[in-house]
């Protein structure tokens, strides 16, 4: 894992000092992939009839599936160029393809996780989209304030030789939670999400760690800020077709890139196709990112219901972690060199 | 040429942003990179359980004895979707897995490809096993 990924380090910096070179000859194409993008998400009153419920609310319902390659960020040297162009389009789509579906002696060494575990998907977002992120312009989530800074540089580093309890692993290890946004971001597998609506009421369900976020649509006040949860506190309304749910009062326990309790979320559900449902998110949260950010993830239909993904109840991961610790700790005692952990291992998971 | 350098920038920050596009848990924490394990072995059970499934694996020591492994595989969700279910693998069934082995020496592995009788190995992608593809998102429609 860790040869290939200082193996690609070493070519991305080799191409690193071509790139500065291509920048120029990549916004030249600019205009004709957008030319070409012609699939570009047009205006969605225009573009879609959205069914209706028998009580006559738009229908968002049934389970989409939101894979793609294209990254939530935007790699810095396109700059502001929002699409591929389609020859980079499709290079990537068949990078992404021969990784679901080569024989496994082509796509590793190196890969501890067998492709077969895992289902991101295998094409670009929208056609062309270079990243989820629409806005800031740059495609990039803005970057932290002086005081978020401050409290990632004080956040406790995750230490695998250590492991004292559970209560050192993360919520997602500990299956608490996915986390918001998280949960509505495409990962490596379980990228599902399940619309149910009643009158006065929807359900969002996502696979990853089947979280259940139920949305009051008669308009009652949010509750006040006591009131906190692991995901938040959640409200929404129509605005048109497009079904708006706004979510406020998490707790603060689990962060998303340095969140705090003052995380803000909108998300926007819009039918854009008979067999499109696209999702703008705008994420904020004032004492972290300089400005908010904005996500566009079109989903698709999905085959079949989603899974549950019932998580604590075999969670021998959890067991397995803390008794490797207990060795390591045995081990140091008697003179041997524990077995160390290393938290960039554990960044190269994809 | 100019082609080659975007994707390749694209791939280099989907993998730097791979601190946020997370596994169900650390590799790290549990399995070492460095002690990669070939095991051949009949099939006991697998468990067909969240957050990962385990294949439970009778493995003949040279000196006739039998030691048992436990082999970590992929969620059921993304087997299912990928074409591996429950029929897939039966008890009795003569394996190899390749993969790698828990830090502490246990007879626990992170398994990373499986061989099948016959010599074929288990890659569920698209041929063949019938495995639902996501849909390019062009058209919507």
């Amino acid at each position: 894992m860790r040869i290939r990924v200082l193996g690609l380090g070493a070519v991305g910096l080799i191409s690193m000092l071509g790139l500065m070179s291509a920048i120029g000859e990549a916004q030249s194409q600019t205009a004709a992939a957008r030319t070409s993008a012609a699939a570009t998400p047009k205006d969605a009153a225009t573009t879609a009839k959205t069914p209706r419920t028998p009580w006559g609310d738009p229908d968002l319902q049934g389970t989409w599936d939101y894979r793609t390659i294209t990254p939530l960020e935007r790699a810095r040297e396109l700059g502001t160029r929002e699409f591929y162009t389609e020859e980079e389009k499709k290079a990537l789509e068949t990078r992404a393809g021969r990784r679901m579906d080569a024989p496994p002696e082509e796509i590793r060494p190196g890969l501890n996780h067998a492709q077969y575990w895992t289902d991101p998907g295998r094409f670009v977002s929208d056609g062309y989209r270079t990243s989820l992120v629409v806005d800031p312009p740059d495609g990039r989530i803005p970057p932290l304030t002086a005081e978020g800074r401050a409290r990632q540089a004080r956040a406790p580093s995750r230490n695998n030789a250590v492991n004292a309890s559970w209560l050192d692993r993360g919520d997602q290890e500990r299956c608490i939670t996915y986390g918001l946004p998280s949960a509505s971001l495409p990962t490596l597998y379980n990228n599902n999400i399940q619309i149910v609506q009643a009158p006065g009421m929807a359900v969002i369900v996502h696979e990853m760690i089947h979280e259940a976020r139920v949305v009051p649509l008669d308009g009652r006040p949010r509750l006040n800020d006591n009131v906190r949860a692991w995901i938040g506190d959640t409200r929404g309304h129509w605005e048109g077709d497009t079904l708006v749910v706004e979510t406020t009062n998490f707790n603060g326990k689990h962060s998303y890139r340095g969140s705090t309790t003052g995380l803000h979320l909108v998300e926007r559900y819009t039918r854009v196709g008979e067999k499109r449902l696209e999702l703008r998110l705008t994420v904020s949260d004032p004492t972290t990112w300089e400005k908010p950010w904005t996500v566009l993830l079109p989903m698709r239909p999905t085959e079949g219901e989603l899974i549950e993904y019932a998580c604590h109840e075999h969670n021998l991961s959890m067991f397995n972690i803390l008794e490797v610790a207990r060795d390591a700790e045995k081990a140091g005692a008697k003179g041997q060199a524990p077995a160390r952990g290393d938290a960039a291992d554990d960044r190269q998971e994809r | 040429m100019q082609r080659a350098r975007v994707v390749l920038a694209t791939v280099i920050v989907a993998l730097s942003v791979s601190s946020v596009v997370r596994a169900h848990h650390s590799f790290a924490a549990e399995f070492d990179a460095n002690k990669p394990v070939t095991l051949k072995g009949t099939v006991v059970k697998m468990d067909w359980v969240n957050p990962h499934t385990w294949i439970h694996l009778d493995v003949k020591n040279p000196d006739g004895t039998v030691t048992r492994w436990m082999i970590e595989g992929g969620t059921p969700n993304t087997l299912v979707r990928r074409g591996f279910t429950k029929a897939s693998l039966q008890a009795g069934t003569e394996i190899t897995i390749e993969g790698y082995q828990a830090k502490n020496g246990a007879n626990r592995a992170n398994g990373a490809d499986m061989i099948l009788p016959g010599g074929k190995r288990l890659f569920l992608g698209s041929s063949g096993t019938g495995a639902p593809k996501d849909a390019p998102d062009e058209t919507g429609k």
